[in-house]
């Protein structure tokens, strides 16, 4: 059996990226399964899917923790603390990165020991399609990488694809990039190890009095711990020699992410500024700029 | 709380009742409005949540909030707000805690519960004259669940349960709820619709409300970039869209006197506002469906003809 | 302050004046409303210090009745049959919160058909809530269980709300003799309630009710309820405890009667377990070794103290005001769990009785102990029996004549 997992963004298509591929296994004679993972978290935040393919029956469920093979459609996820895209990874196994970068400069960059293979499909999809919508794509080549034929991976596109997408034109489009993506890639030669189970043991848990057991929260103002941060695709970016401290950003930001230091000037809190730009759009100055996350130092456009 | 009248947002207080960290949606126009409602409530409050997006705020073990907070059901959290003013009074009153130690009482809902479900404990509350603060933030849908239709949902909207097809090109075929006028039959003593995009309007609107013993109710118009389909850098303009076509009222009512607090000097046509969102994508594409759009902007006109401000 | 003739519902009242609740949210209901009225009417007159508010529905009164003691008083509301099934989605949201609200279900038979009568298809529902349950087979007990279910529900080893149950009719419009207590002697027995775990005040924010996401988590809360319901089981005996040395009537989590020496024992709750003594009583003039057993705790299931009254017994009867559709008794489910594994476990009969307030006659009861007593003798246990006589059966035929069916 094969255990793939899905690492993207809220909006960036993981969840049908799982589906097609799932559709894909299913067309070529394999048993299938495959399902996103619902949490709180809305649009921008990280999130997962998972697919497993399989000759024999599947007698698993639910969340695949040591998968065979990763695809991370959004390469900021590899260094986000909470994400934790490669995490269970099995010996041997495979990982494919979104990004521009080659193979050995992602293994460099993020320390990777595995076998990585890398694609901009963020780029051939912003060519092809026109905006960076990246399910097919994920789709292609995690289809290829685990040997699916081109026919039933076409016929997955297509089947799951068209139940999203009314515009004829836009689905040819996103049909050939997934086709592009699928032919950019050599199928790989996968042998992992089934992994050793660590045991743990059952215990038997103590009863614990209402003001310990009862589901309240004591403290105050603590979801800064979770660090949205890591939702964010662009940051916002001040010029202090355009800006006027009108104090327009502080005040049309949702998540209250913008202060402002001692000399007036706006500032963002990074750790949990999720990049929605709204601050950006508003300024009547045009003094925020949008910056690729992955192209900026961090602590720039800090006070 | 300070009651004086704001002019500019330089002047919206600094201080934020609610920390960033939250799972709500980047770019949500209802947290973006809860965010004002709270500078202007200050921390010693209560919120009783209905189940909605809003629910998620709290998750076991985070809180954003300075205050404390009780999620109960989608139906009653005024309601709940009955049961919590009621004991706060009882507790005060038998002097088993201090008369500062009292909290402001605040409904929070989605317009799931405000325009549907909860109508019941809404009226039930507003009724009793509950000393207490409601605010809706209506995304016009059941957004928490994947943007189903709800009453709140306007004419010819794309929602999951009215998509638009062969038979129903339209998408929802029902008009909007007219919420305010609902709750405004109960002649409250203050009741406001505010919108996340004018945060002076909306400050200046809660600290009027404060001088009212009684239900004080607001309805916002919340843009929400994953169920409207809009990039969320975008949500400020289109809450601003909203008002600035007349399709969003900015108005009050003190004992049921109605009087709008912004009319837009020249209304911008309502395709400005329609043509940003994907959920009226279908009223352009593949086929502009002339009728029904001369027909939402007749809607918008006849209300402000209605006001005689119609220019 | 002496014996007085009163209903169910006037002793329930007057076990809320005496426990001196701060807050009654209400809602009207048959047969239940007399509580209400007779609390609104001491409110009114200033006899009883509390806020009475009517709601809008048993849905938004079970929330404001929870929020209430989420905010630190004592509360006490009341419903019955549909009035407890609308607001059963806060039944389950309530007791989550771990507060110490005290509610009295007056049973009524369950719509449809709509009915007046009562039986337990309404209280059993709530049994998996976290709602403790107390049911009554007196007026007197009603008002006794209600000032024991506020000791036990603010115990902190519990904190988990209380369902006091009582029969519609039989107990509710029902007066009889009861002892009601002098608030001193009450007062020495019940203290103030003081929350420690759930309150709001500015000075110490707290967000209650939250969501929990993630099994692992959402778990852990739910077996924190188990766990102080099965603590309730002692808690639950120290009060009886108590409340023996102050007002000299003794209660346990069941009542045994005549079971010392029985073989044949019936099982029963509510109100027609006198009833079903009676029919003990006869049975032994018969020279039938017949006991009873009656359930008074449901919530905690009492395990340990069935299986203690029954060991040794070679049939039982259980008799269930309730129908399980397409299962049979509930309780009759819950006894045979609870013996199951018992060695020389007796014989385990189901009947199926007084649904929508219907007799149960001497006949039926005498039925039962034939079968009880043949299923010893030919170790045949029948499938659950479903009690009508023929009398019944031929009105009915004559109601259908007159309904229009052929």
């Amino acid at each position: 059996m094969l255990r793939l997992r899905f690492h993207g963004r809220g909006g960036q298509g993981a969840k049908v990226a799982s589906r097609v591929l799932g559709t894909a296994a299913f067309l070529d004679g394999y048993n299938a399964q495959d399902f996103p993972l619902y949490g709180a978290e809305k649009r921008g935040a990280p999130i997962t899917a998972f697919t497993r393919i399989s000759r024999e029956n599947i007698m698993e469920r639910g969340v695949i923790s040591e998968p065979d093979i990763v695809i991370v459609m959004d390469e900021t996820l590899l260094s986000d603390p909470q994400a934790m895209p490669l995490s269970g990874l099995k010996k041997g196994g495979i990982i494919f990165v979104n990004t521009p970068n080659s193979p050995l400069e992602t293994k460099e960059r993020y320390n990777i020991a595995d076998h990585v293979i890398t694609l901009d499909i963020t780029k051939i999809s912003l060519d092809m399609i026109g905006n960076p919508v990246l399910s097919g794509l994920a789709a292609a080549v995690a289809s290829r990488i685990v040997g699916i034929g081109e026919d039933a991976f076409r016929g997955a596109v297509e089947k799951e694809l068209s139940g999203i997408i009314s515009d004829r034109e836009l689905l040819v489009k996103n049909t050939e990039a997934a086709l592009y993506c699928y032919n950019a890639i050599m199928p790989v030669q996968i042998k992992t190890a089934e992994s050793i189970r660590e045991g743990e043991n059952v215990i038997t848990i103590p009863f614990e009095i209402a003001l310990v057991s009862s589901p309240a929260i004591n403290a105050t103002g603590n979801t800064p711990l979770r660090r949205t941060g890591n939702w964010r695709v662009f940051r916002p970016v001040w010029d202090y020699e355009v800006c006027t401290r009108c104090m327009t950003c502080v005040a049309r930001c949702p998540d209250g992410c913008i202060h402002v230091n001692e000399d007036g000037y706006p500032y963002a809190d990074y750790d949990n500024c999720k990049g929605c730009l709204i601050c950006v759009e508003e300024c009547p100055a045009k003094a925020i700029n949008k910056v690729r996350e992955m192209h900026s130092r961090s602590g720039e456009g800090d006070r | 709380m300070d009651t004086a009248t704001i002019r500019s947002i330089r002047e919206l207080p600094a201080e934020e009742n609610m920390l960033p960290g939250t799972p709500a949606c980047a770019g949500c126009g209802g947290l973006l409005t809860l965010r004002h409602c709270l500078k202007a409530l200050g921390e010693k409050i209560v919120i009783v949540n209905a189940a909605g997006c809003f629910t998620l705020l709290s998750i076991y073990p985070f809180t954003p909030f300075k205050n404390s907070w009780l999620y109960t059901a989608m139906a009653c959290a005024p309601a709940g707000a009955q049961g919590v003013r009621d004991a706060l009074d009882i507790l005060i009153k038998k002097g088993k805690i201090e008369p500062e130690e009292d909290l402001k009482v605040v409904v929070l809902t989605g317009d799931g519960s405000a325009y549907d479900m909860a109508l019941s404990s809404t009226s039930g509350a507003i009724y009793r004259n509950l000393d207490f603060y409601y605010i809706c933030y209506d995304n016009e849908a059941y957004g928490n669940t994947g943007f189903q239709h709800s009453g709140a949902t306007p004419f010819a909207s794309r929602t999951a349960t009215t998509p638009p097809g062969r038979t129903r090109p339209v998408g929802s075929q029902l008009q909007k709820k007219n919420l305010f006028d609902i709750w405004n039959s109960h002649r409250p003593p203050y009741l406001a619709t505010i919108s996340p995009a004018y945060p002076v309007d909306l400050m200046n609107k809660f600290r009027k409300a404060e001088q009212f013993k009684g239900p004080k109710l607001f309805i916002s118009h919340t843009p929400c970039p994953p169920g409207w389909g809009f990039d969320p850098s975008n949500s400020v303009r289109l809450a601003k869209l909203s008002v600035e076509t007349g399709l969003w009222p900015l108005k009050e009512s003190v004992h049921g006197k109605v009087e709008h607090t912004f009319v837009p000097k020249k209304f911008k046509p309502v395709e400005d506002y329609l043509k940003e969102q994907e959920k009226f994508a279908h009223l352009f594409k593949p086929v502009r469906q002339e009728d029904t759009l001369k027909s939402m902007q007749e809607m918008v006109n006849g209300y402000w003809r209605r006001y005689k401000l119609l220019p | 302050m002496g014996k007085e003739m009163l209903t169910g519902n006037g002793a329930a009242a007057w076990g809320v004046r005496l426990a001196e609740v701060d807050y009654i949210p209400a809602y009207p209901i048959t047969p239940q409303t007399e509580i209400i009225e007779t609390i609104a009417k001491w409110i009114s007159e200033g006899s009883m210090d509390a806020s009475f508010v009517t709601m809008d529905s048993e849905h938004s009164m079970v929330t404001a009745a929870g929020a209430a003691s989420a905010t630190g008083v004592r509360v006490f509301t009341t419903t019955s049959s549909q009035g407890l099934l609308y607001g059963f989605e806060m039944l389950y949201t309530v007791a989550g919160w771990r507060v110490p609200l005290v509610m009295v279900n007056v049973s009524r038979g369950l719509s449809s058909p709509i009915t007046l009568g009562p039986d337990h298809n309404d209280i059993l529902a709530l049994r998996d809530t976290g709602f403790l349950q107390i049911h009554c087979e007196t007026c007197q007990e009603v008002l006794d269980s209600i000032l024991m279910a506020y000791k036990l529900a603010e115990d902190e080893r519990v904190l988990l709300p209380v369902m006091v149950n009582m029969d519609g009719f039989y107990l509710s419009f029902t007066r009889e003799n009861v002892e009601i207590p002098d608030v001193g002697t009450v007062r020495s027995f019940l203290s103030e309630y003081q929350p420690e775990h759930a309150f709001f005040k500015a000075g110490q924010p707290m967000a209650q009710g939250v969501a929990v996401l993630g099994g692992e988590f959402y778990s852990y809360f739910k077996y924190q309820m188990h766990l102080a319901s099965q603590n309730a089981l002692d808690v639950y005996k120290e009060v009886c405890g108590e409340f023996e040395k102050k007002f000299d009537r003794k209660y346990g989590t069941i009542e045994e009667y005549m079971l010392e020496d029985a073989e044949y024992v019936l099982v029963m709750t509510n109100s027609f377990s006198t009833l079903g003594k009676a029919a003990v009583k006869r049975a032994r003039e018969k020279g039938i070794k017949a006991g009873l057993l009656r359930l008074r705790v449901l919530r905690p299931f009492p395990d340990p103290d069935i299986k203690n009254a029954l060991k040794g017994k070679k049939a039982v009867a259980v008799i269930d005001q309730n129908i399980s559709v397409g299962k049979g008794g509930i309780i009759y489910s819950e006894i045979g769990g609870c013996l199951f594994n018992e060695k020389n476990r007796p014989l385990l009969l189901s009947f199926i009785g007084g649904l929508g307030g219907k007799n149960i006659s001497q006949e039926e009861f005498e039925f039962i102990f034939d079968k009880i007593v043949s299923a010893v003798d030919t170790e045949i246990v029948e499938p659950p029996y479903l009690l009508y006589t023929e009398n019944e059966w031929k009105d009915m035929t004559k109601l259908k004549e007159t309904a229009g069916k052929e």
